[in-house]
């Protein structure tokens, strides 16, 4: 999963990305104002965006309103220092899916992430099952026919984004805007090694493949 | 303690008026009635008194000997007290006196004269009437007619009875007025005082979420009452304004609180996420010791400005000196100096001849340094800063003029106001917190001065501080 920080407090954006990227293994990358920040969000496909509303350059409302202007669905959750009932009714108005107060918990930020992510890709519950497969989000395991599977961070990252779009065909370029931040295109060889990977621990004990490769097409979990 | 009563007092005033008017009517009264009915009696005195005197005859033989017929005397005035009278003879003397005169009761011929006595308990009034002439005449060369004196004496124990009567009517009246004028004047006076009831009434509805007095157009109406009711919307006026800024600023502090704090809490819960390495630590600290830092300045700035706004709005003076305000000006010049340096900036102080001003120089050269350091740091490169303090009329006038970006119009208007930041990227860089505008204009009003700005966009900015001279 890809999240956009648009937060012009250099050391809050740095915490909630180091946040996100060490607890939940996302990809991030921070916008310190909002033209960046409309720049970036445009330019990339995220899976989620936090936004800060007191923005230089470009205000956190008009950003969220060009957002959703341009017909993005992409989730945003609203980081605010108003909790006050008319602003929050305004920024909800304005487009925005959720919203924290500041000063927040980081916990929480990170489970309002999660959730506005399962939301947005049509994935009500935390665990995701497909078949025998079964991926917890919160605590990050995977088991299949109840056989406990370890993957290393970036397998897991592959599968939870596969096991959110199941029966989805998902390009090679689709997985490495999602996974990598904005220089992922150095890494476009590595998702075949994840995927080989990741089926030779799925398969482990069981004959059906989950992982179709669709050649020329991309990648599809199905059971 | 008894309470005081202003219903109390203006009943009790009320009543004893009334009291000093109803003796004063009845002393009045008395007196005049009695003064009557004593000169009505005195008319009839003088009336009986010729009557007893007709009765003196001549003798015939023309001796000019008088003697007195009893046959004919007069009534008494008072049927129940009789009158007394004594008569002399001016050549004879003695002639006669009332039948039951009083034994021992002597009076003397003497000139005319009204006067009181008693006797035997008994009060009289009493006049003397001299040369009265006996009426009847005989015919003689040798007839001497005579003269009489008479003494005629009255009991005016009626009077008295009807002096008495009168007093009495007269209480009794002046009383039942007394207590009917009072029970009116209670309650005139009670209505009076109702539109002060009315008044405290809507007074008790204002509270901090309304404001509003709505005086009572009772209480309008009453002449006394207006200064109170215009000095207590005024009042509230204040006490609404003071409270409106005090809670913005309230709003305002923790709205800008709350980012610092966020940071900071950000920053050791993602430090405790997870273990890590001695050196994550230490740099993690380090972080939150800045952040705290400047949690610090923010509130330190905060409270500068709450202090000067507080001075503003209550004017109070401290004992102060009168400085020199070129002096102060001078100071912070060569204080931030060597900064616009660093940034090839010039600074131009231009004075001319010493600018007296009752203040505290530390609160001017706050003034002076936030104002001096803003139009240094939104100068560009190599560009220059002109301050000058000038006497203008009766006021001090410092102005600063950098030749920067200038301010948009609009932002222009809101740059005084708190927190407020034109450009946040741009202050933020700058460690601003958005105060030192709000703090300059609070302390420039605390000392009943003007602040203005005027700004070019691209040509420059210019601060004008105006502060009133003290009156030599």
């Amino acid at each position: 999963m890809r999240v956009l920080v648009v937060e012009d407090e250099a050391r809050l954006a740095e915490n909630i990305a180091r946040s996100l990227r060490e607890s939940a293994g996302y990809a991030v990358d921070v916008a310190s104002d909002g033209q960046e920040g409309l720049f970036m969000a445009e330019s990339n496909p995220y899976d989620v965006v936090l936004l800060d509303l007191m923005l230089p350059k470009l205000d956190g409302m008009e950003l969220l309103g060009r957002i959703r202007q341009s017909g993005q669905h992409t989730p945003v959750l609203v980081l605010t220092a108003r909790d006050d009932k008319e602003s929050v009714i305004a920024l909800l108005n304005a487009g925005a899916d959720d919203y924290l107060t500041k000063p927040f918990d980081l916990g929480e930020l990170l489970a309002r992430t999660k959730a506005l992510i399962r939301r947005g890709k049509g994935q009500p519950s935390p665990v995701v099952t497909i078949g025998d497969l079964e991926l917890n989000t919160v605590n990050r395991t995977v088991q299949r026919g109840g056989r406990a599977i370890t993957l290393t961070a970036m397998e897991y990252r592959v599968l939870e984004y596969l096991a959110h779009r199941p029966r989805a065909v998902v390009s090679k370029t689709e997985l490495l805007e999602h996974l990598y931040d904005y220089n992922w295109e150095k890494f476009s060889n590595v998702i075949e090694v994840y995927i080989s990977g990741l089926r030779r621990k799925l398969n482990e004990g069981s004959s059906r493949q989950l992982i179709r490769t669709l050649r020329g097409q991309g990648y599809m979990l199905q059971d | 303690m008894q309470r005081d009563s202003i219903q109390r007092r203006l009943i009790a005033s009320v009543l004893l008026s009334q009291l000093i008017l109803t003796a004063g009517l009845m002393v009045i009264g008395v007196v005049v009635t009695y003064w009557r009915l004593l000169s009505t009696l005195d008319v009839a005195m003088q009336a009986h008194a010729t009557s007893v005197a007709v009765l003196v005859r001549y003798t015939e033989d023309a001796s000019g000997h008088v003697y007195f017929d009893n046959s004919l005397l007069p009534e008494s005035i008072d049927p129940n007290h009789p009158d007394q009278f004594m008569v002399w003879a001016d050549r004879t003397g003695y002639l006669t006196r009332s039948e039951d005169w009083p034994e021992g009761l002597q009076f003397q011929p003497g000139p005319n004269q009204h006067w009181n006595f008693t006797w035997a308990g008994v009060p009289y009034h009493a006049l003397r009437m001299t040369h009265v002439p006996v009426l009847d005449r005989e015919v003689g060369a040798s007839f001497r007619p005579q003269t009489l004196t008479v003494v005629y004496a009255s009991p005016t124990l009626r009077i008295r009875q009807q002096v008495k009567a009168a007093l009495v009517s007269i209480a009794v009246a002046s009383l039942l007025l007394l207590g009917a004028t009072t029970w009116l004047a209670s309650w005139k006076i009670r209505r009076g005082l109702l539109p002060l009831q009315i008044l405290a009434r809507q007074a008790s509805l204002v509270s901090t979420q309304s404001w509003k007095l709505q005086p009572p157009k009772e209480a309008e109406d009453i002449e006394e009452l207006r200064p109170l009711t215009e000095s207590m919307t005024q009042m509230l006026a204040r006490l609404e304004y003071s409270f409106k800024q005090q809670r913005e600023f309230v709003g305002n502090a923790a709205h800008e609180l709350k980012t610092p704090v966020a940071v900071l809490k950000s920053t050791l819960q993602s430090l405790l996420q997870r273990p890590r390495s001695s050196e994550e630590y230490r740099a993690g600290l380090q972080a939150s010791l800045q952040d705290l830092d400047r949690l610090e300045q923010l509130l330190q700035w905060m409270l500068r400005l709450a202090r000067a706004e507080q001075w503003a709005q209550n004017s109070q003076r401290r004992e102060l000196d009168i400085i020199d305000i070129n002096s102060t000006c001078e100071e912070v010049v060569e204080r931030i100096r060597s900064i616009a340096q660093s940034r090839n900036t010039t600074i131009h102080l231009a004075t001319n001849g010493p600018v007296p001003f009752r203040a505290d120089p530390e609160d001017l050269q706050l003034v002076w340094t936030n104002l001096l350091e803003n139009a240094v740091r939104y100068s560009p490169q190599g560009s220059s800063v002109e301050v000058a303090v000038a006497r203008a009329g009766d006021k001090a006038r410092i102005t600063f003029q950098d030749h920067g970006a200038g301010i948009s119009a609009g932002d222009l208007p809101r740059i005084f106001d708190r927190f407020y930041r034109g450009d946040p990227s741009r202050t933020r860089a700058t460690g601003g917190f958005g105060l030192g505008l709000a703090i300059v204009k609070a302390l420039v009003e605390a000392y009943g001065g003007t602040i203005a700005a005027d700004s070019t966009p691209g040509k420059g900015t210019r601060m004008t501080v105006e502060l009133p001279m003290p009156q030599p």
